[in-house]
This record gives structure tokens, sequence and C-alpha cells, in this order.
């Protein structure tokens, strides 16, 4: 091996020390007496104004009583050190992981499906710390699974899409193409052929690999192929891919004012994004469901199992707020609740795609 | 199959080459000076990201795109300085501007927006969903004219075939290389400000998926010459596309075809054209070899 292609590995091996070394922040500061808490966030981030976003809005609020805005969250702060981390690829979950649990830190949350059997292998090796996992099960007696019931909020949201369609056409633009993300189109489906049963309903996953939730373009071109097709209101579950299609109703403009073509956001609400364009947003409540796994490692009730979030504890929900207020009329509203109640009685089943 | 082949699938076919375009023509012009361009995903995420972060400071898309163009360059300059002063191997350090510039967003967008590898949403009124299409068409016959008709289309092909000869007949060997890499990079950042302020409205980390390499992979499928270059950009939209067009509509006996089948078309086009048209594909001679003038 030649002395320039030494140096340039050398090169190579500084670089991504670079790189590792953003993420490197100081724990020398930690106060012993504190609950420590760790989060690992999906591939997508946590700017990705939706899933990872709402974790992060959890934990902040926790950490501070703020969100990460700075305005007041509502519930206490309770007294945490809190670190994150974002992996880059996958491959750097596991080693976050064991970042975090080699410094004792009390409680580890994973963000997403996919950091599920990772954390398992991680949460083997370190049984006296509490472990929780996002939108993944395990059944290890130290890790927590906070669940989503995202069938019943994907039903609304349809409903409310079936309501607002004058085309009879609707879309759906899923991220990856997993069990995950079928949960929120079979929703959605059955929500909308609740209000119409001859609604079409054309669906759209952007890949089958991690880059599918950070792809906007794509999320744009499919999201124009379905207006082109005839969908007028777009229901998005694909992280910041699913941006395009905000950008794709927007360009499709308005008439007298009104959007011609709506879009549904995705477990943040994503009512401002494009205000006027934004018909609502199918809330997941990941937020509280940290928030409250955090809480109860402070005082000391963390419970292992699963904890599942659905519309009885308004874990998952559509938004309303003054972005959206004139795009739905008290009609909608009502039948919605109606269909809300029903559901939490039982009366109305969902389906969830992930059980089949 | 009627309702597929329509005037919104060729537009589609456009937006989605366009990027590949800027890029792959930027890969002609380093690789046919002789030096091996793996970091267009690089270079595509620096323009990306710098045109994004500019145009919503400035409110001004012209400025963003200069922006994008300007942080192509200055990535192109790293890989040059490297790889032409220094001879480093081309593809170690392609790979390692190519890592740099996966955390390199994230790490800035967090000193100026406090997030960690996203920008802001630009308003709509300030992106340029045009202007880079009709600077990727229109600068391919600009390109073949350079290379072929012109003494520095010459001089830098001939750099890139055979860097002795080119040296011996009086052609500043070094400075040709410089030329073709940094004319790369400018290329490269602006097929990646297209797809933060042109097709997209905002950046997000790794938003090329890897878009360099395809228009890499396009680059080489077109033989490295810029019109059959266009063309295998154009395919490689034109299948996206159509697999755009095609999910989650079209019924095989009644069943969905399944999204992965769809997204696979492209590939297994490419491999079935590869194979049967392209035969011979042969690179610049000198490809991949720093050059050192004999004392």
């Amino acid at each position: 091996m030649t002395s320039k292609s030494i140096l340039s590995l050398l090169a190579l091996g500084l670089l991504a020390l670079a790189g590792a070394a953003c993420h490197n922040q100081s724990y020398a500061a930690d106060d012993k007496s504190k609950i420590h808490v760790g989060i690992v966030f999906d591939i997508g981030g946590k700017d990705d104004r939706s899933f990872n976003a709402a974790a992060w809005a959890g934990v902040k609020c926790a950490e501070s009583g703020k969100w990460p805005n700075g305005e007041p969250c509502g519930k206490a702060a309770l007294n945490i050190v809190l670190r994150d981390i974002e992996p880059g690829n996958p491959t750097s979950i596991e080693p976050a992981m064991r970042a975090f649990a080699e410094r004792g830190y009390d409680l580890i949350i994973g963000v997403g499906f996919a950091q599920a059997p990772i954390m398992e292998m991680v949460a083997k090796d370190y049984p006296n710390i509490h472990f929780a996992i996002v939108d993944g099960i395990s059944e290890l007696p130290n890790v927590a699974s906070l669940i989503f019931k995202e069938h019943e909020g994907s039903y609304l949201v349809g409903m409310l899409a079936a309501e607002t369609s004058k085309s009879g056409t609707i879309g759906f633009l899923g991220g990856m193409d997993i069990g995950l993300i079928h949960r929120f189109e079979k929703g959605y489906e059955e929500g909308a052929k609740s209000v119409n049963p001859n609604i079409r309903i054309i669906q759209n996953y952007v890949g089958v690999t991690d880059g599918a939730w950070n792809n906007p373009g794509k999320g744009k071109e499919l999201s124009l192929a379905q207006i082109g097709k005839g969908a007028d209101v777009i229901f998005t579950a694909a992280g910041n891919s699913g941006l395009g299609a905000f950008d794709a109703v927007e360009q499709a403009g308005k008439v007298n004012g009104r959007a011609t073509h709506f879009v549904i956001g995705v477990d943040s609400n994503q009512n401002m994004v494009k205000p006027g364009f934004v018909l609502t947003s199918m809330v997941k409540r990941v937020d509280n469901a940290v928030y409250s796994i955090v809480e109860d490692v402070v005082n000391k009730k963390f419970q292992a199992g699963f904890h599942v979030y659905g519309l009885d504890k308004d874990g998952v929900g559509y938004s309303m707020d003054q972005f959206n207020k004139d795009l739905i009329t008290p009609e909608m509203i009502k039948s919605a609740e109606e269909a809300k109640r029903k559901i939490i009685a039982g009366e109305i089943k969902v389906t969830d795609a992930m059980l089949k | 199959m009627k309702d597929l082949f329509t005037i919104a699938l060729f537009w589609s076919t456009i937006r989605t080459a366009t990027p590949l375009l800027l890029a792959a023509m930027g890969g002609l012009f380093s690789e046919r000076s002789g030096v091996i361009n793996i970091a267009l995903e690089g270079m595509m995420l620096a323009g990306a990201f710098t045109a994004a972060a500019v145009t919503y400071a400035a409110g001004n898309p012209f400025a963003g795109l200069a922006a994008g163009m300007a942080a192509g360059l200055l990535i192109a300059a790293i890989h040059a300085v490297v790889s032409i002063r220094y001879r480093a191997d081309q593809v170690v350090t392609g790979t390692a501007i190519n890592i740099l510039m996966f955390g390199m967003p994230a790490f800035l967008s967090g000193a100026f927006f406090l997030s960690s590898g996203s920008t802001p949403q630009i308003p709509r009124e300030h992106l340029v969903p045009w202007l880079p299409i009709v600077i990727a068409f229109g600068l391919v016959p600009t390109i073949w004219y350079v290379l072929y008709k012109t003494p520095f289309g010459l001089r830098l092909r001939s750099v890139g075939e055979n860097p002795e000869a080119a040296d011996a007949a009086g052609v500043p060997v070094a400075r040709m290389r410089y030329a073709g890499v940094l004319l790369s990079g400018v290329l490269a950042g602006l097929g990646g400000a297209y797809l933060s302020i042109g097709q997209s409205s905002l950046f997000t980390r790794n938003m090329t998926s890897g878009r360099g390499f395809i228009a890499l992979a396009a680059l080489i499928f077109g033989k490295w010459r810029p019109v059959q270059t266009m063309l295998a950009c154009l395919l490689f939209g034109f299948t996206e596309a159509v697999s755009y067009q095609m999910q989650g509509v079209f019924k095989f006996s009644g069943e969905d075809i399944p999204v992965q089948f769809i997204q696979m078309v492209p590939y297994v086009l490419t491999i079935i054209v590869l194979a049967g048209f392209i035969g011979h594909s042969r690179p610049p001679r000198a490809l991949g070899m720093p050059y050192q003038k004999e004392r």
C-alpha cells in the first residue's frame, strides 16, 4: 500500500470520527441523583415534523415542562437528565442503546418499530435498566411496549376524507411498505367506506427501505400521480416523504379561496404546515405515551408489557385548531365523534391490519 | 394501460430525470478528464442543503441556486485537490466526501435552524420548479458541443485518455482535471438544489437517497457520452415515473401488483438494457489513475 492511500484512508477515518463527534455530548456534567433518560430516534430524525418529533416533544416536556419550541406543555417538569441520539443509519442504533446502558441510564427509549429486535438484544444484557419501545413489541420483563391503535384514528380521518371528497376518489401515501403502515391504510379505508361504500382509494408506498421516510421528492411525485387520477384528499403516513404530499396539494391551488385538494397529516399535528390545505391530522400522541413512561420511572412505578393507546385514552385522534376550523363542518365533527364513541364502546370494529 | 401513458407521465419523467441528468453531466466532465467521481451524491447533498438554507434565509431562490452550485464547487475542490494535487485514491476520497456530507447538513442545520438535518419549509413562491429543468436539458447540446467541437473539450478528453501524450503535446494535465472536477461539482450542486428548492420545498437528511449513484450508473450506461447519458437518465426517470403511476392502481387478475415488484421494474429494465444494447461500455482509459509528471 502506498503512503498516499494510507494517508487517504487515515483522512477517511478522521472524517468518520468527525461525524460521530456531532453526537458526543458531555456526560461529565451528569448529576447522578437525577433519573437519566436516553432516547434513540428512528432514521427520520427528531425533526421529521411527525412521528419522531412527537417523541421528542414528549421527552422535552418531561425534562423541562416545555415543548421543543419553548412553549409550556402543560405538564410538570420531572427533574431528569435527558440525552438523545439520532442514528445516521440502522447499524448505529445498537451501539447507541448500549452506550446509554453502559453509563447506567435509568430508562432507554427506542423510537420506531425497527428498533424492537435490537432493543431485545440490549435489554437482555441489562436486566436492571428500564427500556421502552415506541411502536414495537417485546415481552421481556424490563421492556415496556408503547403501542397505538392507529387504525382507530385513521378510521375517523377516513370518514372526514370521504365526507370532504367531491370526486369520490381519495389517496393514501405510506412511507415504508410494512405492517404498521398498512394499519393506518386499512383503518382509513374502512372509515372512508363507512361514509361512501363506493369510494375509490389509491394507495402508494414510497419504498421498502428506511430511505422511504426521507424522500419528499418521490412523495410529491406519487401524490401528483394520485391527484392526476382524481384523488382530492390524500392521507400521508410517510415521515418526511409525506411533506411532498403537502407541496403537491398546494400546487393544485385554490378556487374561490378554498383549496381544491387536501392532505391529512400524521402523528404530530401538521395542520399549520400548509394552512388551508391540511384537512386535519391523524395525531398519535407519542408525546403523552413517552411522558407517562418517563413519569412512571421517576415515580418508581415502571411496568413492563403492553401500554396500548387507543381512542379511549386519547392516544390517537384527529386534530382540530384554528387552521382547519373552516374546512370541517360541525356535522362532520358530529359524525366523527359518534363513530369515536361507537369504536370505544366496541359497536364498530376497526380491522387491525397487523393482526391478520 | 391507455390511461398510463399520459401527459402527466411525461412531466413526471422529466422531473424525475432532471436531478439525475444534472449530476450525470457533472460526472461526465470529471470522468472524461480521468477523475472518478463517486462523490456526486455528496456534492448533490451539499447543493441541496445549501440551496434550501440560503433560499430560506434570503427569500430568493436564485441566490439559493447560486449558493447550491457554489457548495458543490467547494466540495469538488476538496476532491480535486486531494485526488489531483496529492494523487490520493479517487474512490476512497469520494467515499469520504459522501460520508462527510451525510453528517454535515445535520451539523449545520443544528447551528442555523435548531434542527437536526432538515431546513424549515420554503414558501411556494420562493421555489424554482422550472429553471433547473430548462438548464439541465439545455446543457446537453452545449456540453456535447464543448466536449467534441472545442479545444477545451479535446484537451479534457485527451487528459482522460492518455495524459502522458497530452502532457507531451503541451496540455496542462492537472489544470484540465481541476476544470473537469470543479465543473462536476457545480452541476451536481445544481442537481441537488433542484431536489430541495425545485421538486420539494425543504431539505431533509439524506434526501438524495442514492440519486448521485444512479446518475453515475446512467453515465456508465450512457458510455460517458452526453446524449446517450441524457437518454439513460430519461430511461431511469421514465421507469421510475411509470412505477409512480402504476403503483396501487393496476390490477393483475384482480390482485394489486405488489409495490416491491413495481419498484423493481427500473432496475430489471436497466439490467436488460445493459445486457442487450450496450455490450461493451469503455471508460476513459486513464480513469482513476493519478498523473505524475515525469521528472
